[in-house]
């Protein structure tokens, strides 16, 4: 697949955070979706909810880039959930038994709700 | 060259319970339902194109040790796990059969108990005139293989066997030619380390040897080292023992590596061809076949360009690289 740059949006609702990128994570984009990743996990609200609806596609680097992010919302005390997995991602958080370690939820509002 | 599988499962030998074999027949009567067979050459048959994997055979429970067979002088084998009693007990066959001599050349990854384990039982260092060169990135490899046969663990003390036993420590960073290989190794992350090794034909054919492996979450920018190492390989045995989610939850540190970080590292060294290995001993053959197939169905989703052909290393395969 190919690689481009990521865009991010994001905004406060109540408690949480909601972070959406959008784009594909591979090895050309992991280190830099870490990285503003980490930053986002930061903001320390009670959720951080994670919109995956924008996200094509996510390499072993991408998933292990939200493990890294929620040690450090951790910190703080912030969980973060995985929101509306296309198809593709949904996949992948299954065959990575990321889905065991993640809320992931069909809507953004079952994400605010758990 | 010919890799052959003598061992694939990880850190400790398994064999099936008498219900899990009886299992499988009962599934293999019901899948033929009925049907009749004039020979047993048709009834294998039935079973070699009809049956799944996982019911009409077994990945096994040997642990590490695979053959780098080059089809004539001395061997090659990785590893001294629990597979090697079978390797050589079949190396004496083909010595006498095709007239090889008794030369072995072992690459260790590393020292723990499950990678050197059949020693003991590796007949021919108990004869006079064999000749064997363990070769590893550990100085200390000697140590481990006489202490697992002082009187406390085993029987038989290792100044007893009688082939001419040599030990020759290697280094990363260079290239040796060792018979009629091109070898080199690589150092990974592992409880007292590990090591890789990449090897070399004289027709270019790459195969290499990465078990017990992990791939750490915050050293993931290392990681462009082991694809270097991986590049362009025709064939990588790679550890793949736990899923991503257990590498970085409760067996994290444990040593190991997952699946689909194995798929990630060849797709990037574009690698032809990934072979599953160091199953989880916990893990039914079921289990491993639905891996298998999840495995394979990453490489799908994540494929750039050119395919990455998947296999799933079971004892007793031998694939042509």
């Amino acid at each position: 697949m190919g690689s481009g740059e990521i865009a991010w949006a994001f905004e406060e609702r109540g408690n949480a955070s909601l972070v959406a990128p959008a784009g594909r994570v591979d090895e050309a984009t992991a280190a830099e979706f870490a990285e503003r990743l980490s930053k986002f996990a930061e903001t320390c609200r009670d959720t951080m909810i994670l919109d995956l609806e924008g996200i094509a596609y996510m390499s072993s680097r991408g998933l292990r880039a939200l493990t890294l992010a929620q040690r450090r919302a951790s910190e703080c005390g912030t969980t973060i959930v995985l929101a509306r997995p296309n198809p593709t991602m949904r996949e992948i958080l299954a065959i990575s038994r990321y889905d065991r370690i993640f809320t992931v939820t069909e809507t953004i509002e079952a994400a605010q709700d758990d | 060259m010919h890799i052959r599988f003598w061992g694939t499962r990880g850190s400790l030998p398994v064999a099936p319970h008498a219900s899990t074999i009886a299992e499988k027949v009962s599934r293999a009567l019901f899948a033929a339902n009925g049907r009749s067979f004039a020979s047993e050459a048709a009834a294998r048959a039935f079973v070699e194109g009809e049956l799944e994997f996982a019911v009409g055979k077994t990945y096994g429970g040997a642990t590490s040790c695979v053959e780098i067979d080059l089809g004539a002088g001395p061997f090659v084998i990785c590893d001294m796990g629990s597979g090697l009693r079978e390797f050589g007990l079949d190396s004496l066959r083909r010595c006498n059969a095709e007239g090889r001599p008794q030369e072995y050349h072992f690459f260790l990854s590393h020292l723990h108990w499950d990678h050197i384990m059949g020693f003991p039982f590796f007949v021919p260092a108990f004869l006079a005139g064999a000749k064997i060169v363990i070769h590893a990135g550990h100085a200390d490899a000697e140590e481990a293989l006489r202490r697992q046969q002082e009187e406390i663990s085993f029987p038989v003390p290792f100044d007893w066997l009688k082939a001419d036993i040599a030990f020759r420590t290697l280094e990363t960073g260079r290239e040796y030619r060792i018979g009629r290989l091109d070898v080199s190794l690589i150092e990974q992350h592992h409880s007292h380390s590990s090591y890789g090794y990449r090897f070399r034909d004289d027709r270019g054919k790459v195969a290499v040897y990465s078990t017990d492996s992990e791939h750490k979450i915050d050293l993931m920018h290392g990681e462009a080292d082991v694809v270097g190492f991986f590049e362009a390989a025709d064939l990588v045995v790679c550890d793949t023992m736990y899923s991503l989610a257990d590498t970085v939850s409760m067996k994290e540190d444990w040593g190991h590596s997952s699946n689909i970080v194995a798929v990630d590292l060849c797709h990037a060294a574009r690698a032809q061809r990934l072979a599953l290995f160091h199953h989880e001993p916990t893990y039914s053959d079921a289990d491993i076949q639905r891996m298998y197939r999840e495995t394979i169905r990453y490489e799908e989703l994540t494929r750039d360009d050119a395919p990455l052909e998947v296999i799933c290393a079971h004892d007793g395969l031998c694939i042509e690289v």
